[in-house]
């Protein structure tokens, strides 16, 4: 009995993993965020578009709002870009860009030729609030509740399936505890 | 048939000391350098060495924030050295950095419930090894040799 179950029960064993392990869905370099539940971490930074201007989520406390992680730099930030727009003008609730290891003259170029998305753009100068966001790439897409809790991360390109699968069902379910 | 048991026993020795030999021999690999130069006081600079080579940096995943040259990773050379100055302990630059990054940027897990598993499963490998070599040893040993003449009138 054990000489057929053991290499049997071994051969299952070595086919799930490698169901999983080689799945070509699956992004290897996408990691699960240790935020996710966590109260989203502050920052207090200035406007891309006007220096004398702060940016801070502190005061977003209440609202359901997206932190889109992008750089002029980011080859996948330019193709979700279009994406970003068209979730822009359904207006569901305020997209706040981290601009990231960037100069702020190609930002600002960038955003007045491509369109601008955000309610508002922090410039983070010296990468300290991507570190406190656990950014280790662009694009990534943070969804944060009304409660100040990172309630979901992407990692990848918006695009208007993920946001109908992935962001919308979220956004009304934190909308309907109240969060 | 005692001769192919020890020499299994003889090749296992060696097998584990040269793996203890290779763990605890220094890892020697280049340094990125930073614009920031070394450390003054030379225990801090050991640590900041020790910890950013247990780091691993996202961006490029199998090298540790101390080989590699992206940006990231000379940011996360910055933060390890600013709360090294600032005087924190190295548990908790590793919970500054697990607490963002998660438990993926260390490269040695700490021993613990939930890493049980990783740090125990070389030695269940190893002993289900053993387990499966002796009963090899103890099976051919009951089998008759064919290698010798058998006994009888020739």
């Amino acid at each position: 009995m054990w000489k057929f179950l053991l290499p049997m029960g071994a051969f299952v064993a070595l086919a799930v993993l490698f169901a999983f392990g080689l799945n070509p869905n699956r992004d290897i370099h996408a990691l699960p965020s240790p935020l996710i539940g966590k109260p989203a971490p502050l920052f207090n930074l200035t406007d891309v578009m006007d220096p004398s201007r702060t940016v801070s989520n502190a005061a977003l406390k209440g609202q359901v709002y997206v932190l889109n992680v992008w750089g002029t730099w980011c080859v996948a930030c330019r193709q979700e870009h279009e994406a970003l727009l068209d979730i822009a003008r359904q207006n569901v609730l305020p997209i706040v860009g981290l601009d990231y290891m960037d100069q702020r003259d190609k930002a600002q170029q960038w955003l007045t030729q491509l369109g601008n998305p955000y309610s508002a753009v922090a410039f983070d100068t010296d990468g300290r609030t991507a570190i406190d966001w656990g950014v280790y790439g662009a694009p990534e897409t943070f969804l944060v509740d009304g409660q100040g809790r990172v309630i979901y991360k992407f990692i990848s390109p918006m695009t208007a399936e993920v946001w109908q699968h992935d962001f919308l069902p979220r956004i009304q379910a934190a909308r309907r505890s109240g969060a | 048939m005692k001769r192919t048991a020890a020499l299994a026993a003889l090749g296992l020795a060696v097998l584990l000391g040269a793996a203890f030999a290779a763990s605890s021999a220094p890892a020697q690999s280049a340094r990125a350098l930073d614009a920031y130069g070394q450390l003054e006081d030379p225990t801090l600079q050991a640590r900041f060495e020790r910890i950013t080579a247990q780091l691993r940096c996202l961006v490029c995943q199998n090298e540790s924030i101390a080989d590699s040259n992206v940006e990231l990773a000379s940011d996360l050379r910055r933060q390890v050295r600013e709360m090294l100055l600032a005087g924190e302990s190295d548990d908790a630059i590793f919970k500054f950095m697990t607490d963002r990054y998660g438990e993926f940027v260390r490269f040695k897990p700490p021993l613990e419930a939930k890493t049980l598993f990783i740090w125990g499963a070389p030695f269940v490998m190893l002993l289900l090894g053993v387990l499966i070599v002796y009963r090899i040893v103890r099976q051919r040993s009951r089998l008759p040799l064919d290698d010798e003449p058998a006994p009888g009138p020739m």
